[in-house]
């Protein structure tokens, strides 16, 4: 086992080191003092910032330096937009309004996808199922935005309008502590939404391993002996189900971190997806670099952890 | 090679499917319109830019209110005044060359009727006499005598515009059947070009991807060894960075450059991260095909490598190229729809994304004809893609989970 793990994280070394190289090359296509200075900065302005932010440097030196401060952890560089301020502190800050943003929603969300996937495969091919997989289609083919404005205007401005319900904050994030209240009032109304764009997706994958379960020899086994409807479905088909299920939850998992961008956009969450849209648009290149590089680590971490937990939970997966 | 595809068992299975070829013929009109605008010249870009009429006008099936269409008309009869007085330092004088100015008036497809400024003058003053009497009300709708007074005026200064061309009046209709954005322009003008942004990047996209990642993937299934890892290493290192961080990231670095403004940094991003799917895919189906008989019957014949990859192993992953397509051509147009409301998508002229993104303001004061126009649009042809996804599925590939 041990091995096997220590395989992966070897394995996925030259990945990172692609990655970073990869981030690190693209943000400089365009030199990105140039592109934060504006054109009239004078060439001493430049070069101040060049020698403060190391980008003076060979590119091979600078990579190696980002290198070993991701390795060290060490965030300690400041933001170009916001003077002052480490990108780390901006790390540690993001991270808990996105957590509360994205892990009830796919708590909730493989829930419910389950469920109608079971449903759907109990009662595939009648009704019931073709229903369920029109309206999985029908609502696949909308865009996430749409689903967006049309929810903040129906959720937290009509009901409020024509019904007298103040049951979601417009947009916003509570200033001071998270508590259930504030956690409900602004954060349900997008959780809701994100949960809505999901189902459709995840409903049809799990209907689909579902079904692929119940083509299988066990489950003509267990009819034969005479087991009811509800036990094959929860006992036998939900158990064996459950390998590919953990796989799509733990492939899920990084976008946990990168939050939904979208949402944290639009409703105003200052979560991690939010800072990094707010730093390409305001050219805070520290800033980018590090979240594209924290987001790769955190992406390729619950990579491994899948293939672990994937080996653990399916004793037919051999760790040769 | 095609011939034989379409051939095959499981493309007579697909045009079994009823539902798949209708949605197959209504792909095929969107790529139509996109074809019309792209080659002839159904639409051009200033189409799109020009004023029709009053601004956050409600579509031809809209309902209105008296207040609203008092706005309107004030619109359609302030523009022939422009076009006959001018203002200057607070007064109205007459224009001293006001047949010009009528015959310039434009509207969309609406143009002057009459160009002699005699008698339009004389009834324009008439109609704004009618007006400034209507301006009198507090409240339009309390008053009974209000609305053949308003009908009177509206018949007036309808009489002021006709429809250019012989198509005239269907323009017209068709310009208003979405009603006007913020800046008065046609709503469904903008969403109709928008038809030829999404193929055109769902096309070129798309097609790139499946050639990249399918010569990739069937090179490194079937070569093995070296060519294999430095495959996997570039797939992995790709779809190791979220993908919206990814289509972010290569969106910010050209901004500022010569593309900026034109759909190449939008075809690279999305290029960059979709050919990782088809590439997996297709080096799987390679690493299975290349045990099969016939390949080894082909090696022992003697057949050079490259040439069975080309002439063997390809051909059989073509159901998967379509399948990987008809999704990546869905990936694209929903992806365009994120980064253009993130800033980072289309940039001049329409697309849906802009749109849609416009929208937000629109939708809190209870105007949804943009966001319903755009949405309406792209519903049709996201759902004809997947449920033609869902029939090539079925039909090529009934294992697949």
């Amino acid at each position: 086992m041990w091995a096997y793990i220590f395989r992966r994280l070897v394995y996925n070394v030259p990945v990172y080191l692609g990655i970073i190289l990869f981030v690190m090359a693209a943000l400089r296509v365009n030199d990105p003092i140039w592109t934060y200075l504006g054109k009239h900065a004078t060439q001493e302005q430049y070069d101040q910032f060049a020698k403060a932010s190391g980008l003076d440097k060979p590119f091979l030196r600078q990579y190696f330096d980002f290198l070993s401060d991701v390795v060290r952890l060490d965030f300690t560089v400041e933001s170009w937009d916001q003077p002052g301020i480490q990108v780390g502190k901006m790390i540690r800050a993001a991270i808990v309004p996105s957590l509360a943003l994205t892990i009830p929603a796919l708590g909730i969300t493989s829930f419910l996808a389950i469920c109608v996937g079971l449903i759907s495969a109990y009662f595939r091919g009648r009704w019931m199922d073709q229903l369920l997989v029109f309206i999985a289609v029908l609502g696949m083919s909308v865009s996430f935005l749409v689903y967006i404005i049309l929810g903040q205007y129906f959720g937290a401005f009509w009901l409020k309008q024509h019904l007298g319900m103040d049951l979601f904050a417009i947009s916003g994030y509570p200033s001071g502590g998270l508590t259930m209240a504030t956690w409900a009032y602004y954060c349900l109304l997008p959780i809701l939404i994100s949960v809505i764009v999901a189902l459709g997706y995840d409903t049809r994958y799990y209907r689909a391993v579902m079904v692929e379960e119940s083509n299988r020899d066990y489950i003509t086994t267990a009819r034969a002996k005479g087991a009811s409807g509800p036990k094959i479905l929860f006992v036998h088909m939900l158990k064996n189900a459950m390998i590919p299920i953990i796989t799509r939850i733990m492939i899920t998992l990084p976008f946990l971190i990168t939050g939904s961008i979208l949402l944290e956009m639009y409703f105003n969450i200052p979560g991690m997806g939010r800072r990094l849209i707010l730093a390409i648009n305001a050219k805070d290149f520290p800033v980018i670099q590090a979240f594209t590089a924290i987001f790769a680590a955190l992406f390729i971490v619950t990579n491994i952890l899948t293939d672990v937990l994937y080996a653990i939970f399916d004793p037919r997966v051999r760790l040769q | 090679m095609i011939a034989k595809f379409f051939q095959s068992r499981g493309a007579r299975r697909f045009r079994r499917n009823r539902i798949a070829m209708a949605s197959l013929a209504l792909i095929l009109i969107y790529v139509a319109i996109a074809l019309a605008i792209i080659v002839g010249d159904l639409l051009t870009l200033e189409d799109t830019m020009d004023r029709v009429g009053p601004a956050n006008l409600p579509g031809s099936w809209g309902s209105q209110t008296t207040e609203k269409r008092f706005e309107d008309i004030d619109y359609y009869l302030r523009q022939v005044e422009r076009a006959l007085y001018r203002r200057q330092a607070g007064q109205i004088i007459p224009r001293r060359n006001p047949e010009e100015a009528l015959k310039e008036l434009r509207l969309g497809s609406l143009q002057a009727a009459d160009h002699n400024p005699v008698a339009t003058r004389k009834r324009v003053d008439e109609a704004v006499a009618l007006f400034e009497e209507l301006e009198e009300y507090e409240d339009l709708d309390a008053e009974p005598e209000v609305l053949p007074k308003l009908e009177e005026l509206e018949r007036l200064v309808a009489a002021f515009y006709r429809p250019a061309g012989a198509m005239g009046g269907f323009s017209r209709w068709l310009e208003l059947s979405g009603g006007t954005d913020r800046q008065g322009r046609s709503i469904a003008i903008r969403a109709i070009y928008s038809i030829k942004v999404a193929i055109q990047v769902g096309l070129v996209t798309a097609f790139i991807s499946i050639l990249v990642g399918s010569l990739l993937g069937a090179a490194a299934g079937f070569y093995g060894g070296w060519i294999d890892h430095l495959v996997i290493w570039l797939y992995s290192t790709f779809s190791s960075i979220p993908n919206l961080v990814l289509l972010t990231l290569l969106a910010y670095m050209f901004t500022g450059s010569i593309f900026d403004g034109t759909l190449i940094p939008i075809y690279v991003a999305f290029c960059m991260t979709f050919w990782i799917g088809p590439c997996r895919v297709i080096r799987g189906e390679t690493l299975k095909l290349r045990e099969l008989e016939y390949v080894q019957a082909a090696t022992a014949i003697g057949f050079g490598k490259f040439y069975i990859l080309l002439r063997h192993i390809l051909p059989n992953t073509a159901h998967l190229m379509f399948i990987n397509f008809s999704l990546l051509f869905i990936g694209a147009i929903k992806s365009e729809v994120i980064l253009s409301f993130l800033g980072l998508g289309v940039k001049k002229g329409p697309s849906w994304g802009i749109m849609i993104s416009q929208s937000g303001q629109e939708v809190i004061n209870g105007f949804f004809w943009q966001i319903g126009t755009a949405t309406a649009l792209m519903f049709g042809l996201v759902l004809a893609f997947n449920i033609l996804t869902d029939a090539l599925q079925d039909a090529f590939d009934p294992k697949h989970v």
